[in-house]
């Protein structure tokens, strides 16, 4: 499905893998691709900075609301007990599937090529992305067809720190109707 | 991590340097709890009890269940 996205679209995603890593998660999960979209600075990140959202508040929300990963396991640490970590992943995942090692919630799953698995909900939220695209008359995919996406979707972390936050799909919308009119 | 690496680390662990070892501890304690997780759920997949699961860990069924049956679920 990535094949419409634009560049900006792209580069968000693979941002929120980032992010994803950053916060020690091991799953791409809404509230990642959402902090993705806002570090990208492409046309999502402007509609959600004219709701006065930026990268840094989204992310103290989503440490509030879930918390970052797990404990950490220090590969040099262990190496001081002569434990290889990458060899323990490595069988690990060969049983169990990348990512197998990390803390597994619901998400374990993976898209294809990609090293953390997206969540359900993330995947619903792409899916949604594509129809709000196709709605607004849109071929390509865009970082403001995500934000869409993450709010229709209405379960997961984004879509409940863009309520709190005070954006509606449909105030989002009419925004991003407002400037393909323009 | 390069051979030579590790054991210049491995060298480490006759260190009598608390922070080295508390931080190997602390880490392999993580390992643990993660491959813990790991082979229980997998255990519980293929139908396994949670009697027979902490048999196979060595604890009580209440034990195991109190710590792995509710685990939280994440939203995404």
């Amino acid at each position: 499905m990535f094949e419409r996205f634009t560049d900006d679209a792209r580069e968000a995603v693979v941002a929120a893998q980032h992010e994803a890593a950053a916060l020690r998660h091991g799953w791409i999960g809404t509230e990642h691709l959402l902090l993705g979209i806002l570090t990208t600075g492409g046309g999502g990140a402007r509609l959600l900075a004219g709701f006065e959202i930026d990268a840094a508040a989204v992310r103290g929300d989503v440490v509030r609301m879930i918390g970052t990963g797990e404990d950490p396991i220090d590969p040099e640490a262990l190496a001081t007990l002569g434990i290889d970590l990458d060899a323990v992943r490595e069988r690990v995942e060969k049983a169990f599937g990348p990512g197998a090692l990390s803390r597994r919630g619901r998400c374990r799953r993976g898209g294809v090529d990609m090293h953390l698995p997206f969540c359900r909900r993330a995947k619903k939220a792409l899916e949604l992305t594509l129809r709000e695209a196709i709605s607004l008359g849109d071929s390509n995919l865009r970082t403001e067809h995500l934000v869409l996406g993450l709010l229709r979707e209405g379960d997961g972390v984004a879509a409940r720190v863009l309520a709190e936050r005070g954006v509606t799909l449909a105030a989002a919308r009419e925004k991003v109707a407002g400037r393909d009119a323009a | 991590m390069a051979a030579q690496q590790t054991r210049d680390l491995a060298g480490a662990v006759d260190s009598t340097d608390p922070q080295v070892g508390l931080a190997a501890v602390a880490s392999l304690r993580n390992l643990v709890e993660r491959l813990e997780e790991l082979h229980v759920a997998n255990a519980r997949e293929r139908g396994w009890s949670w009697q027979e699961i902490g048999a196979a860990l060595g604890v009580s069924k209440q034990a195991v269940h109190r710590k792995h049956g509710r685990r939280r679920r994440l939203l995404g």
